[in-house]
């Protein structure tokens, strides 16, 4: 491990209080201004990874093992309160369903502009200017006029920008990015993508970008974490994984996504046989 | 005379549904002025259209493009402004609701969201059955209500789910599975049509593959006219036979996926091609 890693993960393990480990000894690092997807099936413990990093676990889950260091800080060393100002600080989230995450009754202007204020002591003024900006920067039309607006009056494609900005806005060293065009059409998509990798280079964000798309993570990732059921099946640069992929599963998601270019090839479901193989490989670990 | 030759290879498969000159408007509420009525917003511009039977076809478009809307208007949950809508050479544009009652147990729908569209109180087999016992002559005998369960399982089985997921709720399936029980739903009264909207858009890649694979043989199977409503392209060159590309509320293009996809006539379908992220490596995606 390098100090100088945005993110670094060692052996986390996370389990429902039943027993039942949800991510199984995940290790992977993040680097200044890389972008890492972890990609695998709906249940395969993607977006609980993000949740571990942001604090956001869910009630009925505790971490059993394992540490998270953010920017060299190890998170388990920290109280509640620490931990909770060390990760608004550093980090940021692009949640999947915009309107869910976006107050109904408040106005889109206090909604970037607070984290801003609030948690890293920015005055009004500065605060709001950045506000604009990032509008402007995510190609909204009349920044002025959506800050004034409530999250109802604009369209799923705007919200989904407006949270972008708002993430973008503090300059975070690490954002985590949770399914963020799942609910968008295509062209949508591909500008909400543009904009994620413009701004992260502008700004040298690093991103972990959970998708269960294998064309998003081909166009967006550098690095790649693989996971089924809770564990990293692969990691590897994102070069590696379409021009060699090593794994079966990761073969076979990438089997399993569509491709207008290539009707020939019949995409076809994970297999059910590599999946029994999986799993009894994992029960097989656990054991010992 | 001679009666006309037709060859059968060439003879165009006959249409389930004809729609001439399809028209339909929403009033905008939102400017409505305060005495007057609401200004329309006119969201299919007269379109004309076949769905062959027995074939499936897609309908692609941009968010607002009217695909969805064009769908409801096929299995009659809208009612067109004008134009005609011919299922099995009967107009249904403007018939009312009894005269409809008889043909809808021909066209049903699948949904996007299995989770809002199975009541999460009942077990799976009821939520099949319901359908059934919709159209059922006999609802009050045991004996019927019996018989419905067992067809309810048949279905099931047919979209490969085991009969003891009958005893099961909605929450206790995986996403892929509930879209199976939609599907399910939809062929229990063994219809002529289907309409499926989005329905793979909130799966996983794998269960995607899964449940495309599935609706395709069904359609196969049962000789299923099919309307498949979807944002990617990638989806509907796999399944269709034939696609149309929606924008706002106009036919950009008409046709089978070969050709349409072989040579996109118009800006807005090399949009929506150029707009899928691709399983492969390319730099100059972006550009």
């Amino acid at each position: 491990m390098t100090m100088s890693s945005t993110l670094n993960i060692q052996n986390l393990t996370v389990s429902l209080r039943s027993g039942l480990p949800l991510l199984r000894q995940v290790n992977l690092t993040l680097e200044p201004g890389e972008v890492r997807a972890l990609v695998g099936e709906s249940g395969a413990g993607k977006s609980m990874i993000g949740k571990a990093v942001l604090g956001t676990l869910p009630p009925a889950t505790r971490v059993t093992r394992g540490q998270i260091f953010l920017r060299g800080q190890a998170l388990d060393h920290l109280n509640a309160a620490q931990r909770r100002h060390c990760v608004a600080q550093s980090a940021a989230l692009i949640p999947q369903d915009p309107l869910t995450a976006l107050n109904p009754v408040r106005r889109i202007a206090p909604q970037i502009t607070d984290p801003l204020t609030r948690i890293h002591g920015w005055s009004a003024e500065r605060a709001q200017t950045r506000a604009l900006e990032l509008l402007d920067r995510v190609e909204i039309r009349d920044p002025a006029r959506v800050m004034r607006s409530y999250p109802h009056e604009l369209s799923g494609g705007m919200r989904q920008r407006i949270l972008i900005a708002a993430a973008f806005a503090p300059s975070p060293p690490l954002i985590v990015a949770d399914e963020p065009t799942t609910a968008l059409d295509v062209t949508v998509q591909k500008q909400i993508l543009k904009l994620i990798r413009e701004l992260q280079k502008e700004v040298g964000t690093a991103v972990l970008f959970v998708t269960h798309d294998m064309g998003v993570v081909a166009k967006i990732s550098q690095k790649v974490s693989v996971l089924f059921q809770g564990r990293v099946m692969e990691d590897s640069t994102t070069e590696a994984i379409f021009s060699n992929p090593t794994h079966p599963y990761t073969r076979a998601l990438i089997a399993a996504t569509p491709s207008y270019a290539d009707p020939a090839r019949s995409f076809s479901p994970v297999p059910p046989e590599l999946i029994a193989q999986m799993k009894s490989k994992i029960a097989q670990e656990e054991i010992l | 005379m001679a009666a006309p030759l037709i060859c059968p290879q060439t003879a165009p498969a006959p249409a389930l549904f004809s729609v001439r000159g399809l028209r339909l408007s929403f009033p905008d509420t939102a400017h409505k002025p305060l005495f007057a009525p609401a200004p329309r917003i006119e969201v299919l511009k007269g379109l004309d259209l076949d769905l062959p039977r027995g074939q499936i076809t897609g309908i692609v478009g941009e968010s607002g493009s009217g695909k969805s809307t064009l769908g409801r208007v096929l299995v009659r949950l809208l009612r067109p402004d004008a134009g005609q809508v011919l299922l099995n050479g009967q107009d249904i544009a403007t018939l009312d609701e009894a005269a409809l009652r008889p043909l809808r147990r021909n066209l049903q729908m699948i949904f996007q969201d299995p989770m809002s569209s199975l009541n999460p109180r009942h077990k799976i087999w009821r939520i099949v059955a319901a359908p059934l016992a919709r159209y059922a002559n006999d609802t009050s005998t045991r004996n019927a209500s019996a018989a419905r369960r067992d067809q309810a399982l048949r279905a099931l089985e047919r979209v490969g789910l085991d009969p003891s997921f009958g005893e099961r709720y909605p929450h206790e399936l995986s996403g892929g599975q509930r879209q199976r029980v939609g599907i399910a739903r939809a062929i229990a009264l063994e219809p002529e049509f289907i309409l499926a909207d989005e329905i793979v858009s909130g799966l996983d890649v794998s269960s995607q593959a899964q449940v495309l694979s599935l609706l395709k043989s069904l359609a196969q199977e049962m000789n299923l006219t099919i309307a498949f409503i979807s944002h990617d392209l990638s989806v509907i060159r796999h399944l269709c036979d034939n696609v149309i590309v929606l924008n706002r509320g106009e036919i950009l293009e008409n046709g089978p996926v070969e050709q349409v996809f072989a040579a996109p006539q118009s800006d807005i379908t090399r949009l929506l091609l150029d707009a899928i992220p691709l399983p492969e490596l390319d730099d100059k995606w972006f550009d």
